[in-house]
């Protein structure tokens, strides 16, 4: 899933809790969906930092050689 | 011969039994009036001789030259000047005593040697032979005079090329860059054709030239016809080559007639290739070299100018290839600081966009906690609600009061119907449970 697919997912779901339009055991299930996309966005923030990270090192390293 | 001048002649009584309308007479004393064709012509040659026993300046044209063991003869002309026919000719000769010395004068002058067409100034005394008739003999030659003729008969080939519009066309042309196929006209067996590939192989760049010999004959009343006939096999084939050399060898000794010509001219001046001319002229041009794209003197000066081109050009490749190499350097290394500047800025930006995003996350948690939160202490609102509805309905409380429960085989009696005489009834209280048994 894409990252700004996730948050939109997510800003859905925060936007139906708080309108109160669950029940409990939807609420539990839509939480727990809610908490894995989270952890996606985090994750994929926290990948895409190393990542450009990575790379600008390994470029600063070729054009140096 | 007039009967005027034949009364003034020494022979005179003889002759006056002669005219050209009178009938041969025959008598006895015919002996003494019959010449033999011999006396007769003596008697010219005497007549000649002591009539005309000066030195003339005549200005004729040539119709015919040529050189026979060292003496020259030659067919000299005068044509009407609108009709173009001929009103007087006669033959000339000059000794090879004088005429080597004339020769030499005449070529080192004019660049080229009596021939056909040529108008000249002729020292001459009237030489009658009985044997070989009359002929002038020549003493002198003035350069001069046939110099005139010549830059006059230049002047209006050039005019005539200037009024048709085509005497520049070749300097309007460029020499290709790489002017590397090369089609020459000269004779093959010239040493001028052999200078100018000799010179042509041996450059010291290592250039490699393509030349393709189109044959002509190079002196002479041909060169025209020859040259011509070469440039048209040529321009059928234009595409295989990209310069022109029309060269000739031997220099000073050569003859230049030939060159000078309209139609030559004309067809050097619209050629689509640049033509470069070496045909060895010393002293001034030739009407072919006016109009070529480039003129030079020697079939070699004409290698030479090939060559320096290539040069020239192989010079400017060189630079320009270390222009657009420094060119490419230094762009190469503009890039790679600008590259390098948004490098550095990419993990900045980047890291404003993780935290902007990471508080949307914090802040959609939130937001989730909050709603879930309010959720669960409304249901259990809802449930206390319902617990405080039902807490007053507890059969304990009731029981606790006083009330009783009265059940047969675990069925809550609520009826008297529900029961009869002799039935065990178990009655449950607060704190335990009566036993029982119907009466009635």
């Amino acid at each position: 899933m894409k990252y700004e697919e996730a948050i939109k997912k997510l800003e859905e779901i925060v936007s139906m809790m708080e309108e109160g339009e669950l029940d409990l055991d939807q609420l539990q299930d839509k939480l727990k969906e809610a908490q894995k996309l989270i952890k996606l966005c985090r994750d994929k923030l926290t990948k895409t930092d190393e990542e450009i990270n990575k790379l600008l090192d390994d470029n600063q390293d070729s054009s140096k050689a | 011969m007039t009967t005027k001048t034949h009364q003034k002649h020494k022979h005179s009584t003889r002759m006056d039994s002669f005219s050209l309308f009178s009938q041969p007479q025959v008598s006895d004393d015919s002996s003494n009036d019959i010449l033999t064709l011999f006396e007769l012509n003596n008697m010219v040659r005497q007549t000649i001789h002591d009539t005309m026993d000066d030195c003339y300046w005549v200005q004729a044209e040539i119709s015919e030259a040529r050189e026979v063991r060292g003496h020259c003869y030659i067919e000299l002309i005068q044509k009407d000047e609108d009709t173009a026919t001929p009103i007087a000719k006669a033959s000339a000769k000059c000794w090879s005593s004088k005429w080597q010395r004339i020769k030499r004068i005449f070529f080192n002058a004019t660049g080229e040697l009596p021939h056909s067409g040529m108008k000249v100034l002729l020292s001459v005394a009237p030489d009658f032979h009985e044997a070989y008739g009359f002929s002038w003999i020549v003493s002198d030659i003035d350069p001069s005079y046939t110099l005139g003729d010549m830059a006059r008969k230049r002047m209006a080939i050039i005019n005539e090329l200037k009024a048709q519009g085509v005497f520049d066309m070749q300097k309007q042309l460029s020499l290709p860059m790489f002017a590397m196929r090369i089609a020459v006209v000269s004779s093959a067996n010239a040493a001028g054709y052999g200078d100018f590939c000799n010179q042509l192989a041996d450059n010291t760049y290592g250039f490699q030239f393509h030349t393709e010999l189109f044959t002509a004959i190079m002196q002479g009343e041909q060169v025209e016809d020859s040259v011509v006939k070469a440039l048209d096999n040529i321009n059928s084939r234009i595409d295989d080559f990209d310069v022109v050399v029309i060269i000739r060898g031997g220099g000073a000794t050569a003859d230049l007639s030939g060159f000078d010509t309209l139609r030559l001219a004309e067809n050097v001046a619209n050629f689509p290739l640049p033509i470069i001319t070496g045909i060895g002229h010393e002293r001034d041009e030739s009407v072919l070299d006016l109009v070529a794209y480039q003129h030079v003197k020697t079939p070699t000066a004409a290698a030479a100018f090939l060559i320096d081109h290539l040069t020239t050009v192989a010079n400017f490749l060189e630079e320009a290839s270390v222009r657009i190499s420094t060119t490419i350097k230094h762009r190469l290394q503009t890039e790679r600081m600008r590259t390098e500047r948004l490098a550095e800025r990419i993990p900045l930006l980047f890291s404003n966009v993780k935290t902007r995003n990471n508080s949307l996350l914090d802040k959609l948690q939130m937001q989730m906690n909050n709603a879930i939160s309010r959720h669960i202490m409304k249901q259990q609102h809802f449930l206390d609600l319902i617990e405080q509805r039902l807490k007053p309905l507890d059969p304990k409380i009731q029981l606790k009061r006083g009330y009783t429960i009265t059940t047969h085989n675990g069925h809550t009696i609520k009826s008297i119907k529900d029961i009869k005489a002799g039935d065990k009834l178990v009655t449950i209280t607060a704190d335990g449970n009566i036993n029982s048994i119907a009466k009635k």
